[in-house]
């Protein structure tokens, strides 16, 4: 009994040490490049710096960070700080999720990032998030299959199907350009290339729901026509797979990450990359989605001061550029384009399409919901169920609901 | 004597415990959430509503004018889980006899072989058969091109006929394994001497199938498939996986339209909402056993 005793009043005591310390509890993703190891050395370097301080980090698969946010929040257990998808921003805003980081960024760190970046991040005139992650995106395209079909690099989309018609070969497996169509996020933002590239948006700089203005219409008219000359059955595939099918050498180009064009030239594809070009009703001659993950601070947290501290921390430019070059990401500050590594030759088109490119979900109030509509509208056409007119009008019908 | 007779209910105490956190409480949640219109986007603001939820699974129709999203995906639910059930009983009744039979050697081997499936996790199974079923590095094409059976390769799930189907093989060969396992040792409690009687009174093998198998096996393929049919009711990472419920949604079940309405379409959705059409669920899946076990049941009783 004295023994049991004994241990029961040792254990108290470690519990109340523990609590003695400060404890920031911090949700990251896990997938797509980020590693639980990468992610929690940072987490014991500021430990290290700041003593008496635990991070306690949580993971999650990024399928499922939403669902977990979400739940969380409804809990009352939502993470201090938490790693989302800026087009989650206006949502969590909304919920009251989230809190505006205003008052915390410093001039002196709103001049180290792009405009557009803060744009990502940006919901009613207010600030919510600190970007973690940036991605822009360009053509990827097989050298040696463009040489042997004379094709030249496409400038306008015209020449960009005459491309993807020229090198077309299905009997021997070889297709004019990759293409995804699955039920998933990367579908929505491949579409969204086109439509960006063709002035078009899902919903415009005021609010409005514009996905079923002409510009729109023509931008799902030309993916549909593009489709012709991809691999056949894009519905089953994702813009992260199509990798696989580039590396195998036998599609002409198709849209992604530089790091994926990276793994494409380790197998030894001879790569070359061209940004992509704007479309007929487009004012501008290039696009791209800029898609960005940022940090923010949850509603709930207790010790504000601490959540800012470690943000700032995890985002400082030498650590923000060492995240980037680890990741193979778009540096979304300034001055981390001067470094060494991102003088290759690979990263110049990536950091040229920063200043054609235009935030994945700015004003979109309930992404979730719109990526669905957005997908059925896709697939409707996808599939010759309906027209891209028909289509585009259902899915702004829904979209106006989900905007109010 | 008293003693004797609290014994075992301190002993089921734990369980019935555990029953009640993890069981009672959140079906005792779910039918309270079905009451209130809540949802995640508003976590903090509920409000009473009655049966306003229930309503809204047979009158919601923003995507399809005819059919209400709670129908379309009920009816799809039911012939997905009719065909796969069916085909689980059919194929796993046939491979059992097979495994069973005194002709053929080496059935120990099969029978590992044929666990394979059940003791992968499901959702490494679906990845496994996303890939295999692939239109342009799918094995199963790479066979049927070889053979000369299709000209050109098939994308499984690129289309919503071949995306439902594809579900459902790929739902029966991972539920396959429990049902023929069952199966297989309902048949070897099926006592000898029956059919050697049968042989001296001249029947053949039909009539012995027909007449002493599956009479015996009767209670075996009664509590098989029943758990098949609760367990394929309620399947949802196989789908998820392979086509989230798509193209457009044509693979969208009922467990998927659930998850849908609870995370993605949280505006027109939420959790009172999906806590309406998980009761109903519920309630369908447990008419259809009662039903099931009333209309079969009546043979293996008497």
């Amino acid at each position: 009994m004295k023994k049991f005793l004994i241990v029961l009043m040792v254990l108290f005591f470690a519990i109340s040490l523990l609590g003695a310390e400060k404890v920031l509890r911090v949700l990251m993703p896990i997938g797509g490049g980020y590693t639980i190891e990468d992610q929690e050395a940072i987490a014991k370097e500021f430990e290290k710096d700041n003593p008496g301080v635990k991070i306690e980090m949580e993971f999650v698969g990024w399928d499922e960070l939403w669902n977990k946010i979400i739940t969380s929040i409804g809990a009352g257990a939502a993470p201090d700080v938490m790693y989302i998808g800026s087009r989650w921003i206006p949502a969590l805003a909304e919920m009251g999720a989230i809190i505006p980081l205003d008052d915390y960024v410093s001039p002196e760190k709103k001049a180290l990032y792009y405009d557009t970046v803060w744009d990502t991040v940006t919901y009613k005139g207010k600030i919510w998030g600190i970007v973690r992650a940036m991605s822009t995106k360009v053509f990827i395209y097989n050298k040696k299959l463009f040489e042997e079909n004379n094709v030249p690099i496409p400038k306008t989309w015209d020449e960009l199907l005459e491309a993807a018609r020229k090198i077309y070969n299905p009997s021997k497996g070889i297709y004019g350009i990759a293409m995804a169509g699955k039920k998933f996020v990367s579908t929505v933002t491949q579409f969204q290339q086109y439509l960006y590239a063709n002035d078009g948006r899902i919903v415009d700089e005021n609010g409005k729901v514009t996905i079923n203005n002409n510009n729109a219409v023509e931008a799902l008219n030309f993916y549909v026509k593009l489709s012709k000359y991809a691999q056949p059955g894009i519905l089953e595939w994702k813009r992260e797979d199509l990798i696989k099918l580039f590396e195998t050498g036998k599609v002409g180009m198709y849209i992604d990450h530089v790091h994926n064009a990276l793994k494409a030239i380790e197998k030894g594809i001879d790569v070359g990359f061209f940004m992509i070009p704007g479309g007929p009703s487009s004012t501008k001659p290039f696009s791209t989605v800029i898609v960005t993950d940022s940090i923010a601070i949850s509603s709930q947290c207790k010790d504000k001061e601490l959540a800012i501290k470690f943000m700032e921390y995890m985002t400082s430019f030498e650590k923000q550029a060492e995240w980037d070059l680890k990741l193979g990401f778009v540096p979304p500050m300034i001055k981390e384009k001067d470094l060494q590594e991102f003088q290759k030759w690979y990263w110049k088109p990536y950091i040229d399409a920063i200043k054609y490119g235009y935030p994945e979900a700015v004003n979109i109030k309930d992404w979730e919901g719109v990526q669905e509509v957005v997908l059925d509208a896709i697939h409707s056409v996808l599939l010759g169920v309906s027209d891209a007119q028909t289509a585009l009008n259902q899915a702004a019908k829904v979209i106006e609901i989900l905007q109010k | 004597m008293t003693k004797k007779k609290t014994v075992p209910y301190v002993l089921i105490i734990p369980l019935l415990i555990a029953f009640g956190i993890f069981m009672f409480y959140p079906l005792y949640k779910v039918i309270e959430n079905s009451f209130y219109e809540s949802s995640f986007l508003n976590p903090f603001k509920r409000q009473f509503v009655g049966f306003e939820n229930y309503k809204w699974l047979f009158n919601f129709k923003l995507f399809n004018p005819k059919w209400s999203y709670f129908m379309s995906a009920f009816g799809r639910s039911l012939l997905w889980v009719g065909l796969s059930v069916t085909l689980k009983i059919i194929i796993g009744l046939g491979g059992s006899l097979l495994l069973n039979s005194k002709h053929l050697s080496g059935s120990k081997i099969y029978r590992i072989l044929i666990v394979v499936p059940w003791a992968i996790p499901w959702a490494m199974g679906a990845m496994m058969w996303a890939w295999t079923l692939n239109g342009q590095f799918g094995i199963v094409n790479s066979f049927l091109l070889k053979l000369h059976i299709i000209k050109s390769p098939i994308s499984f799930f690129s289309t919503p006929l071949t995306a439902f189907i594809s579900t459902i093989l790929v739902d029966v060969w991972a539920g396959l394994p429990f049902v023929l396992i069952m199966l297989l040792s309902g048949l070897q409690n099926i006592p000898e001497v029956l059919y050697e009687a049968a042989t001296i009174d001249g029947a053949g093998d039909f009539t012995k199938f027909t007449k002493i198998t599956l009479p015996t096996l009767k209670p075996v393929i009664l509590t098989v498939s029943l758990l098949s049919l609760v367990w394929t009711f309620n399947s949802f990472d196989i789908i998820w996986i392979l086509t989230r419920g798509g193209p457009l949604n044509s693979t969208e079940t009922l467990p998927i339209a659930i998850y849908n309405v609870s995370f993605l379409m949280t505006r027109f959705g939420g959790i009172g909402k999906a806590s309406a059409m998980t009761i109903a669920q519920v309630l369908l899946v447990t008419i259809v056993s009662i039903f099931y076990i009333k209309i079969l049941g009546k043979g293996a009783e008497g």
